[in-house]
């Protein structure tokens, strides 16, 4: 509560302190404001310097060139202003004194119009009738004027003055001015000013005014009246004496007569004068006590903080509740009266310039007009009612506070939950369906944009700038409806765009399924982000696939793994009492006296055993690389000295063979990656099938091609016996001879080709009639040099 | 006096198989069927070396190699029929000397116990040190200024090529050495079907150092790339 108080008054005193400052405020002199006396004011000066220059003029018939100059602080004063308004009704006419001579110069004036221009004989020139008139002609003329403007001003006595040239007196309104040497004001008068000698004096409450400073005239000079070093008074002016006295409190002059029924103010411009410092001064004061009051509130309304957060959370409280197109309607209910209001009151007082401005506009260019529009408009949001400032800003607090308090204010409203039903019944329907509504819903705004703009257009053009009010709200009010409907726009596009970002998720789902990600992020993490989304069922059918699927890879993994396992396990548990086997046969071996025939089947027994145990190891190595568990240790190799290598490895059993062996193999090096053990693995086995089953004296070619990409190493042999047709060589146990009595484990292939692979190459085997060729090739690394 | 040999294995068969083998050698063998068993042997007895099952009930191989060296520095053979590198490395890690995966050829296992047993009683753990000019790898140690090699303590007669192909891998122990550079710095010529020479050479020298030449442990073939001398883990 006090907060509120101190917010008000704080808001309306300054807000009406700024508007009542007077023109001469200066932040030096702060006091000079609160000014009780009138006679100190600038405008007084500048009032008394114009008369003392209208009775120059009078006195000595020729005013002509005096009309321009300085008043007061500098102020430029056009002719005719409105003294500033004190309170609202009161306002009065300063007149422009010498300029009001000047025009009733001109009205006395009978022949002829100085403005009528006419052709001079003598001189073949143009020129103004004026030059026409003689100098005795014109002297009348001033000396008319003069007479009537004495006529005009000499009933307020408020103003005391006597005027005389040469020693004669012309015009006086008063016997009470004294004499030359006496220079005191009459009963009642406390200012007076003597014009004597081409110099001013002025007395002020019995004490002499220092007028001419250091005796040069500027711009901040206080008195514009001559007798200056820079600013003399000519010789004719210095025959003038003027005697002029101020009333100390001026009253009203009025002249109004029975019959007529007419009232008529004297000239009483220094009661008005009066009567607005003083009403100012009163004003002023009001409004500093009323800031005084309202700071001191305020400091105290911060002291008591807490107390104020509370306020403010229940008055948070209370607004929450409200629907927001409640709020909204409410503050348009008030904001556009309002702006009506304050859009009338504008023109009503400031409609003059308004339409000047509109003249300018259409008369000249268009950013002169904006300059000024800029500069009254300021001018007249200023001079607001302060009503309107309090009542904005508590309409902005209010709004604030409700933000600050209430989160997603728009979402507790009529619309936002037709919006959430209406949201929740379009989920349910097929994409399309939505899309359709949605494109549907966009045309339909903008359609009603386009009419808005159209009616907008039709109206401004027929309206034109007399009906300002009624063009105004309307036209304000079709803009807000428009903003409306760009806004519905946009949330349809966020909308649109939320599918398409949507749609981008789910083909790059799908994409992932396909490369075989199947394992899901999280579980279902990838729905659970488009739930509410339009695409939301699609996703989750999706999710399901590759649930199905990541399940059945699952599966196939869990088999494998166990298959390995299996056999791992198998081999041990055959390797164990297969130790005792070739260690028992091996005593035998030893014994000497074992008879021939128990001798062979020992050694039966011992080839046997030795089969068995390498069967073992190479049924365990081909599982384990098929379900690719077999650690690998890849390494850049020279694949040319890996063949290499191998051969001579394998040299003895190659002498010691049937078979010859030619090798084709490149002098540079061919750099492949790949294991190097598991690769010499693989070409000892294809060595040794050839050596196997080569056909006695035949030759078996071992090459190595490259083609740029691909380094290809082929080994070619002639089988001893048939090829069988479609057989596949490589299936495990599978072997050249059916009858499978060889010392091979029907493996060599099958391991060849599963480690070939598990290093990243590509195994191949054909036969042709008896030729059997297999070419194992891998890409090729960037040379080394 | 005869070394004492302790084999620890579930399996009887194969125990009885291993003493025989190993008494034939002239070793006293004790026997025991699980890893208890053999803690309690080697608490009361006095025993020169260990073959241990990795596979076993009560307490298993890798288990009670880690009991055993927490109080006895002797050697560890560990037998098992797991195969694997991983299995390898893990049982040596253990704090095994060596490890022989089953089914064992019943000569490599009597030459590696031979071999754990010389160097323990013979060489100990006095001459551990390194002797000046003297390069120590696993169970070789090379003389540079004798050229001379000795495995388990024993000079190997080497022709003076192998001495050569010795002398340069023992001096860059673990560096692998193309066949063209072997044969370059060997027998100073350009390399031309080096290949082949050098794995002559290499299989002869294999047959005098190796324990098993056919998995040789020291000489080894770094397929596509060149050859090299392995070094050996050092026991702590």
């Amino acid at each position: 509560m006090i907060f509120f108080a101190g917010v008000s008054l704080t808001l309306s005193g300054t807000v009406s302190l700024l508007q009542n400052l007077p023109g001469d405020f200066s932040w030096r002199h702060p006091a000079r404001a609160l000014q009780d006396d009138y006679q100190q004011n600038w405008r007084f000066r500048g009032y008394i310097s114009d008369r003392l220059e209208a009775f120059l003029a009078m006195a000595t018939d020729s005013f002509s060139g005096h009309y321009y100059g300085y008043y007061g602080g500098g102020d430029y004063f056009a002719p005719g202003v409105y003294v500033e308004q004190a309170t609202e009704g009161t306002a009065s006419f300063v007149p422009d004194i010498p300029w009001e001579l000047q025009e009733i110069y001109e009205e006395t004036q009978l022949q002829p119009d100085p403005y009528e221009w006419i052709f001079n004989p003598d001189t073949e020139r143009w020129e103004p009738e004026m030059e026409f008139l003689t100098e005795e002609q014109r002297r009348e003329q001033y000396r008319k004027a003069a007479r009537q403007y004495h006529d005009s001003i000499k009933q307020d006595e408020n103003l005391l003055y006597s005027i005389s040239y040469d020693g004669k007196v012309l015009y006086a309104n008063s016997e009470l001015l004294p004499q030359e040497d006496k220079l005191t004001p009459p009963e009642g008068y406390n200012f007076l000013l003597q014009y004597a000698e081409g110099k001013v004096r002025i007395i002020k409450d019995g004490i002499e005014l220092d007028v001419y400073g250091d005796g040069y005239y500027r711009n901040d000079s206080a008195w514009y009246v001559p007798g200056y070093r820079n600013f003399p008074a000519d010789e004719d002016m210095k025959k003038a004496v003027i005697y002029m006295a101020v009333a100390r409190e001026p009253v009203l002059y009025s002249e109004s007569s029975y019959g007529r029924g007419g009232y008529r103010q004297m000239d009483n411009s220094l009661y008005w004068m009066q009567y607005n410092t003083r009403e100012n001064r009163r004003a002023m004061i009001r409004n500093i006590i009323c800031l005084g009051t309202g700071l001191a509130l305020l400091l105290a309304s911060f002291l008591c903080r807490k107390s104020r957060q509370e306020a403010n959370a229940g008055i948070a409280r209370f607004t929450g509740k409200i629907w927001f197109e409640a709020k909204i309607l409410m503050g348009l209910l008030i904001l556009y009266p309002l702006f009506l209001g304050c859009v009338m009151w504008l023109s009503q007082n400031y409609g003059d310039s308004i339409s000047e401005v509109i003249y300018q506009a259409e008369a000249e260019s268009y950013g002169y007009a904006l300059s000024y529009v800029g500069l009254s408009l300021g001018q007249a949001v200023f001079h607001l009612p302060v009503l309107v400032w309090i009542l904005l800003f508590w309409l902005l607090y209010l709004a604030f506070n409700d933000l600050r308090y209430n989160r997603k204010v728009w979402k507790h409203g009529l619309v936002a939950k037709l919006c959430r039903t209406f949201s929740v019944r379009d989920l349910k329907q097929p994409l399309p369906v939505r899309t359709a509504h949605r494109n549907g819903a966009a045309f339909a705004a903008a359609a009603v944009y386009g009419l808005l703009m159209l009616a907008g257009g039709i109206m401004g053009f027929t309206g034109g700038r007399d009906a300002k009010g009624g063009v105004w709200g309307l036209g304000s009010l079709f803009f807000l409806i428009m903003v409306g409907f760009l806004v519905l726009q946009y949330r349809i596009g966020v909308k649109n765009m939320e599918t398409a970002r949507d749609m981008e998720a789910l083909t790059k789902r799908i994409r992932d399924i396909r490369n075989g990600n199947y394992a899901g992020n999280g579980d279902g993490s990838q729905c659970a982000l488009l739930s509410g989304h339009d695409l939301e069922d699609a996703m989750a059918e999706l999710e399901d696939i590759r649930h199905g699927m990541a399940i059945a890879v699952d599966e196939q993994m869990k088999s494998e793994r166990m298959k390995v396992e299996l056999i791992a396990n198998v081999s041990h548990d055959i390797k164990t009492p297969l130790t005792s086997i070739i260690s028992y046969v091996q005593f035998l071996k030893e014994e000497k006296e074992l008879p021939e025939h128990v001798r062979d089947y020992v050694k039966i027994l011992d080839e046997k055993s030795q089969r068995l145990k390498n069967m073992v190891q190479d049924v365990f190595a081909v599982s384990k690389a098929a379900s690719g568990e077999l650690p690998m240790h890849m390494e850049e190799l020279d694949f040319c000295k890996l063949l290499r290598q191998t051969l001579a490895d394998m040299e003895e059993q190659i002498t010691g063979s049937k078979v010859t062996f030619r090798t084709e193999l490149p002098e540079t090096p061919v750099m492949i990656m790949a294991d190097g053990q598991r690769m010499y693995r693989v070409f000892q086995n294809l060595f040794q099938n050839a050596i196997q089953y080569s056909l006695e004296g035949s030759r078996v070619f071992v090459t190595l091609q490259t083609d740029g990409q691909l380094a290809v190493a082929s080994v070619k042999n002639t089988s001893r016996q048939e090829l069988e047709k479609d057989k596949d060589f490589t299936e495990r146990f599978a072997r050249g001879d059916l009858s499978r009595t060889d010392g091979g484990s029907g493996l060599g292939l099958s391991i060849a080709q599963s480690f070939t692979e598990a290093c990243g190459g590509s195994f191949s085997w054909e036969t042709n009639a008896d030729l059997f060729v297999v070419t194992v090739s891998f890409r090729i690394l960037e040379y080394r040099t | 006096m005869s070394d004492c040999v302790l084999v620890v294995d579930d399996d009887r068969e194969i125990v009885k198989a291993i003493s025989i083998l190993l008494e034939g050698e002239g070793y006293e063998v004790l026997k025991a069927y699980d890893g208890l068993q053999a803690l309690d042997i080697l608490a009361t007895r006095q025993v020169r070396l260990v073959l241990i099952d990795v596979m076993m009930p009560k307490l298993d191989g890798l288990s009670a190699v880690m009991r055993i060296r927490e109080r006895q520095n002797i050697p560890i053979i560990v037998l098992s029929a797991k195969s694997e590198d991983t299995d390898k490395v893990l049982g040596l890690s253990m704090g095994a000397d060596d490890y022989v995966s089953k089914p064992y050829n019943p000569q490599e296992l009597a030459a590696r116990v031979k071999s754990q047993l010389r160097r323990y009683t013979l060489l100990g753990d006095i001459n551990a040190g390194n002797c000046a000019g003297e390069i120590r790898n696993g169970r070789l140690v090379y003389r540079t200024e004798e050229k001379a090699l000795y495995a388990d303590g024993e000079p190997v007669k080497l022709t003076a090529t192998e001495t050569r192909i010795v002398d340069l891998f023992m001096r860059n122990l673990g560096r692998v050495f193309p066949a063209e550079e072997i044969y370059r710095r060997v027998w100073d010529e350009e390399a031309f079907a080096s290949e082949n020479t050098v794995m002559v050479h290499i299989r002869r020298i294999r047959e005098k150092v190796e324990l098993n030449p056919k998995e040789p442990e020291y000489i080894k073939v770094v397929w596509g790339i060149g050859y090299k001398m392995e070094k050996q883990k050092k026991r702590n």
